[in-house]
């Protein structure tokens, strides 16, 4: 069985944001809608003070809170493990939303919203909203790039290891400090990252088991 | 918020509490006091009062909820997961509730005193504790938001619900419903006194389930929401409508202005109480860093 993770190498992070930016680009996401974000922190007081970048996405949790919320089966899990929303389901109940304990779900509510008000939607956006038909009215959230997953299996390459079938935040992240692979290969890179550089899923105590280790030391 | 402060600190929850989502907050007190007047008329048999409750489930609660969501055309897929999902289960009980209030109505005009009118009387009485309920297993079921996550939450719903049902089948007899207004009292007396117990349980218990759970108590007790809380919540739904209480006992008769004066700060204190809890649902910070 296949189970579809991330690793985050915060050590290697220098926040520049290519990630949130490549994710943006490659689903032609609407204003003020991140499926990416980084969250930049500091701890300490002055004068020894640490920045922290940590990016943040969809856990693709295994025990996904927003599946069993979802009142329609519109948020389901794939048999890889990836979490996806078919929007032709969703009634807009926000509720996967709320249940989400880590808020990486967004509410779509303006489908004619601009990155340039009052100047209408730009060819791109136009091109955007009819190769990523996101409905208005609905949730929405990262999907692991999984129509690049997808398309790439098709064509026999490896999620991961093939950037063609790579999510684009790995495959745009500078200094590689994204990993993607195949949790349950306990040969994969991902599985070894994980086991020797002791990676930590975000906030265990809910239960969840995220798809996404983070390696802070 | 711009990305990079997302989650950094307390978070909390806006969806289902500003910009539409008061729709989602109106539809929680509605349901409440809907399924809470129809138990209440139940128990003192008021046909009009089983009728008004069963109304406003149908047109107030089920119009806010329909009104709120994004798609509501596909409402009807709501009933497709109730295996896992609180909110799958509740529109089932609410749509049972009108289907069994219907029939249980329609036996109260027309053939009452039969078998199949008390059946449905149970059936539909079911149901209304349940639509009562559900909200509050909704919002329990969300562990990222501390305040919630309490199984106090259904039972002080289906208590606030009965309360506010109580109060309004007591404005009935002001205006001349046939409905024993001391008993009416002296339930809602014990009830309210109950209830003020049972909120501070939950706060207490709130603050320790963890750090954003405390974090939501401080803005109830003495941050931002302290006005709604103490005013609305404690001084409106409480405070005001026990002294009204305890003076109509005392007295041994019912004054109609001190009753409509309890009645509508019952009121405010229903919809106070659910707006400061949706309010001050707060998520825990994401990563373990201060603010930026």
């Amino acid at each position: 069985m296949t189970r579809w993770g991330m690793v985050i190498d915060l050590r290697k992070c220098v926040g520049c944001y290519a990630c949130m930016v490549s994710c943006k680009q490659d689903h032609f996401l609407p204003p003020n809608i991140f499926w990416n974000r980084l969250v930049v922190g500091e701890t300490g007081k002055y004068p020894t003070v640490t920045k922290q970048l940590y990016p943040v996405l969809c856990n693709h949790c295994d025990e996904a809170a927003c599946v069993k919320a979802c009142p329609t089966g519109a948020t389901s899990k794939r048999e890889d493990g990836l979490v996806s929303i078919n929007y032709d389901e969703c009634v807009g109940c926000r509720y996967c939303l709320i249940a989400c304990p880590y808020q990486q779900r967004t509410y779509y509510s303006n489908g004619k919203k601009e990155y340039f008000p009052g100047q209408g939607l730009t060819e791109l956006e136009l091109i955007g909203q009819e190769l990523y038909p996101l409905q208005p009215g609905t949730v929405v959230k990262c999907n692991f790039c999984m129509e690049r997953i997808d398309q790439g299996l098709a064509k026999g390459l490896i999620p991961g290891a093939d950037r063609e079938a790579t999510p684009v935040c790995v495959n745009a992240c500078p200094p590689k400090a994204r990993t993607f692979g195949d949790l349950d290969d306990p040969d994969s890179e991902i599985s070894t990252l994980i086991k020797h550089r002791k990676g930590q899923q975000l906030h265990t105590e809910y239960g969840t088991d995220p798809s996404v280790y983070y390696i802070i030391r | 918020m711009k990305p990079y402060e997302w989650m950094v600190k307390y978070t909390p929850q806006t969806e289902w509490i500003e910009g539409r989502g008061i729709l989602m907050w109106l539809a929680e007190v509605f349901g409440g006091i809907g399924a809470g007047l129809y138990l209440v008329a139940l128990y003192f048999n008021s046909v009009w009062g089983m009728v008004l409750g069963w109304l406003i489930v149908i047109a107030l609660k089920g119009g806010f909820h329909l009104a709120y969501l994004g798609k509501p055309m596909r409402f009807w897929r709501m009933l497709l997961k109730p295996q896992t999902s609180w909110m799958a289960r509740g529109f089932i009980f609410m749509l049972l509730f009108i289907v069994f209030g219907a029939v249980q109505l329609a036996y109260s005009w027309w053939l009452p005193g039969t078998t199949g009118e008390a059946v449905f009387m149970v059936l539909a009485g079911i149901m209304a504790l349940l639509v009562a309920m559900y909200t509050g297993f909704v919002m329990n079921y969300v562990n990222g938001i501390q305040l919630w996550n309490s199984a106090l939450l259904p039972l002080l719903f289906v208590l606030t619900g009965v309360l506010d049902g109580l109060a309004l089948v007591i404005a009935a007899s002001v205006f001349g419903g046939n409905i024993d207004v001391l008993a009416a009292e002296a339930i809602s007396r014990t009830l309210l006194i109950t209830t003020a117990a049972l909120i501070a349980i939950y706060l207490w218990s709130a603050t320790y389930i963890g750090s954003a759970g405390r974090q939501s108590v401080i803005r109830l007790i003495h941050g931002n929401l302290a006005p709604i809380m103490w005013v609305g919540v404690i001084l409106c739904g409480i405070i005001l409508p026990v002294v009204i209480s305890w003076f109509t006992h005392i007295a041994g008769a019912t004054s109609a202005p001190l009753l409509i004066i309890a009645i509508i700060s019952e009121m405010i204190g229903a919809f106070a109480l659910k707006y400061a809890i949706l309010k001050a649902g707060t998520y825990g910070p994401l990563i373990p860093v201060s603010a930026h």
